[in-house]
């Protein structure tokens, strides 16, 4: 049997042009000893000026208020706030992570590599991709602490409010305690024994709660994004999967500093929403908050 | 290059000549002083740290705002904090009892204690923002385009291993801002679906931070970790080389 023998498209390193290049040593040693240089100057200055952070001795009974994980899971700790912990804080990270490893198996074209910015309207993609992420983060993370509600009341003077009837458009949480949600729907069962893996189990649905914890989040982590890029393909700016990437990509750096942002310098007690300059941290020791 | 008309030599080659051609600095480096272009070449392909490097690389590749060098200093950061923390693992005991107080004793009595600590501290900070950098600047410059693919998963993986290395060192210090924070951090991995408890015991060595957590972080943190970064380097390195140096346009 004849076998069709399908040229498939391998990659392979690019052909070098030799009279375009330089000497490793000096054009290359040279410059990477000078950024080692800036850096180990630098950081000695800054080791010089600025003493590492040294509190009280761990003590489990003394509880900080607000506990913060380091500053680079804060992002996590800040979407914890919103939704359910397991979602937030490995659900999400996993599934992005994998997202992030997979784009050059979804973004396959060799088109605009090596070069800043390389394909057509990448800056622009850029750009609005960084805003959309930031505004709407920012957005998002206002509604739910219920600042948005407030704002609206504060600036109009009480003119505008919703009163009783709109209560469950103030944050996320109130969707489940504002509106009058049957019995029943709070205790759905799915499954007709109590399915126990491992520690916990799974027989009924709380939907008001699924809602408001899963069912709105995904909607909005899966949705957003892919309004924006079906937005951009209408306007006629995504046209590639690379173009896609970049708008996703420059939304989710962009969405990834707001979040570490807010987690470390706008939560304060009880992880309220406030100022930076207004955060405190009390000790957790009695009669000194 | 022009032939040169042999001169006679003066004092500075003589000594240039006593430095460079004898027979000790021979049997070290092979090649004499890298003047010219030969020796350049040979002094990058006989010496093994910069073996990493080719002879000669595209002249794009050596302007600063190409790469900004952010690749090679995250590199740069785990070699310092390598040094940092060995000089710190001398004074530093990893035991409920000991580590707070090493802690103070390395920041009041140990010569350069307070430097060495704060210098590792920042540079574990530096090395968290220069991965996170160098990962946009591979994505906005397209290098994970084909034949890369392959080399941005083992990047995304030296990624998450940097957080986990810095995460892990965050408990040594056993101070209030320790504890607490790997208490949070903790607990944001015990609450994964099914496997999530689970995790959060192995990794604590208990139900909540304690000794056997502070020897697991430790254990973690010095060797097990670092190694396993050592190791993907090593393949993110040798796949740059590859895979055809860095990115260039068609």
């Amino acid at each position: 049997m004849a076998t069709a023998v399908v040229a498939r498209p391998v990659a392979r390193p690019q052909a070098r042009a030799r009279d375009e290049e330089v000497l490793v040593w000096p054009d290359l040693v040279f410059i990477e000893f000078i950024a080692a240089m800036v850096f180990t100057i630098t950081l000695f200055l800054l080791s010089f000026l600025v003493n590492a952070p040294l509190l009280d001795q761990a003590n489990a009974d003394v509880t900080p208020n607000p506990s913060k994980a380091p500053w680079y899971l804060l992002n996590l700790q800040e979407l914890l706030l919103h939704m359910n912990a397991a979602m937030a804080g490995v659900i999400i990270p996993t599934i992005w992570l994998v997202i992030l490893g997979a784009f050059p198996y979804f973004d396959r074209e060799t088109e605009g590599q090596g070069k800043w910015f390389g394909t057509a309207g990448a800056i622009r993609l850029t750009v609005v991709g960084a805003l959309v992420g930031f505004i709407g983060t920012w957005f998002l993370i206002f509604w739910d602490a219920g600042k948005l509600a407030y704002l609206i009341g504060k600036w109009s003077g009480g003119a505008i409010s919703g009163g009783d009837t709109f209560r469950f458009l103030e944050n996320v949480r109130s969707i489940q305690t504002q509106l009058p949600w049957p019995e029943w729907s709070t205790r759905i069962t799915y499954l007709p024994f109590n399915l126990k893996i491992l520690d916990s189990g799974f027989q009924h649905l709380n939907f008001p709660a699924w809602l408001v914890e899963q069912g709105i989040p995904i909607a909005v982590l899966v949705g957003l994004p892919s309004l924006m890029i079906y937005a951009m393909w209408k306007l006629g700016w995504v046209m590639t999967r690379r173009d896609a990437l970049i708008a996703l990509f420059s939304g989710f750096v962009a969405a990834y500093g707001v979040l570490t942002m807010v987690g470390t310098a706008f939560r304060g007690a009880g992880q309220e929403l406030v100022y930076p300059w207004e955060l405190t941290v009390s000790e957790g020791i009695p009669g000194q908050e | 290059m022009s032939v040169e008309t042999p001169t006679k030599p003066t004092i500075a080659d003589k000594i240039y000549d006593k430095l460079f051609h004898n027979y000790i600095w021979k049997s070290i480096f092979r090649t004499g002083y890298p003047n010219t272009p030969r020796n350049q070449m040979l002094v990058v392909a006989t010496n093994v740290f910069l073996h990493l490097h080719p002879t000669r690389i595209h002249r794009t590749h050596v302007k600063i705002t190409h790469t900004y060098c952010l690749g090679g200093l995250s590199f740069f950061m785990f070699l310092g904090l390598t040094i940092t923390g060995i000089l710190l693992m001398f004074y530093y005991v990893p035991s409920v009892e000991r580590a707070y107080l090493d802690m103070q004793n390395i920041t009041t009595t140990v010569q350069f204690g307070q430097l060495m600590r704060n210098m590792h501290r920042w540079m574990a900070h530096a090395m968290v923002i220069l991965v996170f950098l160098h990962m946009m600047r591979v994505f906005y410059t397209g290098a994970y385009k084909p034949p890369r693919e392959f080399n941005w998963v083992v990047g995304v993986v030296l990624l998450v291993l940097t957080f986990l290395l810095s995460f892990t060192g965050y408990l040594l210090p056993w101070d209030q801002l320790a504890f607490w924070a790997i208490t949070v951090g903790t607990n944001i991995a015990g609450s994964a679906p099914v496997l999530g408890p689970k995790t959060r015991f192995w990794l604590l060595g208990g139900f909540e931070v304690g000794p056997d957590s502070l020897i697991r972080f430790y254990t973690l943190h010095v060797i097990g970790l670092p190694l396993l970064a050592a190791i993907f380097m090593a393949v993110h390195f040798w796949r740059i080389r590859r895979d055809g140096g860095l990115a260039r346009p068609l």
